[in-house]
């Protein structure tokens, strides 16, 4: 079948795509792994050196979540007449780490696309080494944030256990999450240019549908069943389960409250993180290498 | 041989404007459509077709040169076969690494010094850690810059960036090369040398494919070469050959002449031929007819030569400088002779009536397309008469030059 445009030249038949599956992805990605380490350089290299504040500025975020919790937990506190005992305030602080981490993360990754455009439009290289360098850019944050807890922790009454390890799981957990979220939006951001302030506006309000500020048995057992339900708590509540009350994620964690007993852990949980990590990335791998065909005429 | 590189029917189809960027209209307008308060938009007016039914081969040894105007699907073919665009429709086989010389400092970081964007650049072009590291003082030596080279390159002139550009991307060594208009890079030094490195590398045997407005180094350079008009091959062959269809092959478009003006250019020509060389004189003749009840006192008949290639005037003359009076009425018949000591490539010749005062030109005549070609090869715009003397034995003393003029060779 031919069908006639302006000109009169037959439109064509065949249409010949490329077919990507996501082991030639990870492939063309592993050949590209210079190109990755190049760009995190370059960001860290600009972040450090350029901010005056250093290494503080890998921390300003997560203090300010901190802060911002503490009020929070200070109200509810003085409205419950109880006072904040010192391992909540260190659970905030765990619980914020890995939320300030994913916030940032994805705010800058949302942007990395539209922010090469002219580069993209230029030169050919495996694009998804554009938001997956933005995110490994904000990994020393997260990392340096995890090594002060540790340090810290003791201090304040917290004694880690062998059960604090599977943090490193989780948050490798969160970054494969994180970056499939990413490439989705990265990509979408691309075609319809206010992704980004939905984005940002999701981000801000997001932290109350995630356990951060609030403990799910403050919910009582449905709410508590509702939170954890939702994708992002798993991250959030393994580090104030594994990390701060040594809990083994193998198992379930209760807590005894007024209303009855209430699951805060389960370990089905464990199996929800890493499917859905291991599943946005894949949806995010494929969708992405099928719209960057189209990068270089929207860019 | 066989062919490395391989465009087999490929079609590239782009959309104008008009359609949603914004969730914002998106949403709405998908939500219009739905409730049927608006009809899906036509798509045969919001697409047009950058590249129809295109193939050609190069194999290894090949240098092919793609010309054609401004919007003639150069560019796309390059981004088509450099796999930053997917064609709509047909094949393209390429095998073996891609290097091209195309906006060669593009992934520059202007806060990163010159030594991080050498190997931020090369990451980019495809090249490995250790590749970089292995080349770096070669790449360093043949840009020059290797006193600013641990300074941030916002301090850099853009010819210093071009050039850091420029040597990365020359240290490829890959098995197709692209190249796109990187042949004016730096000062006229560098220049040489760049093009001299284009040139090892064009004959190093990988097939490459060359993109340039300036034609005489499609000329010096390629092999084979297609003409690309409105996304389709128009001629392929000998370099010389498409050059020649595309200087000449297309009249440009006679602008309409107002016919109550009162005078009209019925023709103009070049009665001994329209391709010349850079030197040699073009006359053409101008025919027409003049019937003014009130001749303008401002306006006199003039012509100008335009080069085709930038759109700039290198030319334009009046006849009321050479006396030469405004036609009033009747037919009239000018000559005019030039000699063309200009670059080859091509110019427009045009004649037109000039408005001294309003400075406009309010009758023109259909322009003759005339196309230089190179005698002597010269740097520049101009060929300026030039006597270049030396002495016939020896250096002599300054003092004896003037006395001594029979001992100087004229050249």
């Amino acid at each position: 079948m031919t069908v006639s445009v302006a000109n009169g030249t037959p439109e064509p038949i065949a249409f010949v795509r490329q077919r990507h599956s996501v082991v030639s992805i990870v492939r063309e990605l592993w050949d590209a792994r210079d190109l990755v380490t190049q760009f995190v350089q370059r960001d860290l290299t600009i972040r450090y050196t350029q901010a005056v504040m250093g290494l503080a500025w890998a921390l300003l975020m997560p203090l300010l979540l901190i802060g911002a919790g503490m009020m929070f937990r200070i109200v509810l506190a003085t409205l419950s007449n109880t006072s904040l005992s010192a391992v909540s305030v260190a659970s905030l602080a765990a619980k914020s780490l890995p939320w300030a981490f994913f916030s940032a993360a994805l705010s800058a990754a949302t942007m990395s696309i539209i922010g090469h455009s002219s580069l993209i439009g230029k030169v050919y290289f495996a694009r998804e080494a554009l938001p997956l360098a933005t995110i490994l850019s904000q990994s020393p944050d997260l990392a340096i944030g995890l090594v002060i807890l540790t340090v810290v922790f003791p201090f304040v009454g917290v004694s880690l256990s062998w059960a604090a390890l599977w943090i490193v799981i989780m948050m490798i957990l969160l970054l494969i999450f994180t970056v499939g979220c990413a490439l989705l939006l990265s990509c979408a951001n691309l075609f319809y240019r206010d992704v980004k302030y939905i984005v940002q506006i999701t981000l801000n309000f997001g932290v109350f549908a995630t356990p951060v500020f609030f403990e799910p048995q403050m919910l009582g057992p449905k709410g508590a069943e509702f939170i954890l339900a939702l994708p992002l708590s798993p991250f959030i509540q393994a580090m104030d389960v594994a990390m701060v009350h040594g809990h083994n994620l193998l198992t379930s964690a209760t807590v005894v409250t007024a209303k009855g007993p209430v699951v805060v852990w389960a370990p089905w949980m464990l199996g929800y993180a890493a499917g859905s990590a291991i599943l946005l990335l894949t949806v995010g791998l494929l969708v992405f290498r099928r719209a960057s065909t189209r990068f270089a005429e929207m860019a | 041989m066989t062919p490395t590189l391989v465009f087999d029917g490929v079609w590239k189809r782009f959309r104008r404007g008009g359609a949603h960027d914004s969730l914002r209209d998106l949403v709405p307008a998908a939500f219009r459509r739905l409730i049927g308060r608006e009809p899906a938009p036509k798509a045969d007016n919001r697409h047009f077709w950058a590249l129809r039914d295109l193939s050609f081969q190069v194999a290894p040894g090949d240098v092919l040169g793609i010309i054609g105007g401004n919007g003639a699907g150069k560019s796309t073919t390059l981004k088509i076969l450099n796999r930053i665009m997917e064609p709509t429709a047909g094949v393209v086989k390429t095998s073996g690494k891609i290097g091209a010389l195309i906006e060669t400092s593009a992934g520059f970081h202007q806060d990163l010094t010159g030594r991080q964007n050498v190997f931020l650049q090369g990451a980019i072009m495809g090249m490995r850690k250790a590749e970089v590291e292995r080349k770096f003082d070669e790449i360093v030596d043949f840009s020059g810059i290797a006193d600013f080279i641990d300074t941030p390159v916002k301090r850099y002139s853009s010819g210093m960036n071009a050039r850091l550009g420029f040597s990365i991307a020359a240290s490829l060594e890959p098995e197709i090369l692209i190249i796109d208009e990187v042949l004016s890079v730096g000062d006229a030094a560098f220049q040489r040398k760049a093009f001299a490195r284009i040139k090892a590398m064009a004959t190093a045997g990988a097939p490459v494919v060359l993109v340039s407005h300036q034609l005489e180094r499609i000329a010096e350079l390629c092999n084979k070469a297609i003409l690309l008009e409105a996304g389709s091959v128009r001629a392929s062959g000998r370099p010389i050959d498409c050059i020649n269809e595309y200087l000449h092959g297309k009249a440009p478009a006679a602008p309409t002449q107002d016919e109550l003006a009162g005078i009209r250019f019925d023709s103009v020509t070049a009665p001994d031929g329209s391709t010349l060389l850079s030197g040699d004189e073009l006359t053409i003749i101008v025919q027409g007819t003049a019937d003014l009840e009130t001749p303008p006192s401002t306006w006199m008949p003039a012509c100008r030569i335009i080069d085709v290639r930038t759109g700039n005037d290198v030319y334009a003359v009046t006849g009321f400088q050479r006396d030469i009076p405004l036609p009033v009425r009747g037919e009239f018949k000018y000559r005019l002779t030039f000699e063309m000591n200009v670059a080859p490539g091509a110019y427009d010749v045009s004649v037109f009536i000039w408005d001294s005062v309003l400075l406009t030109r309010p009758i023109v005549g259909p322009p003759i397309r005339v196309s230089i070609l190179e005698r002597h090869p010269f740097y520049g715009v101009a060929q300026l008469k030039t006597r270049w003397e030396a002495p016939k034995t020896g250096v002599p003393e300054m003092a004896s030059i003037e006395a001594d003029a029979e001992r100087w060779r004229i050249a």
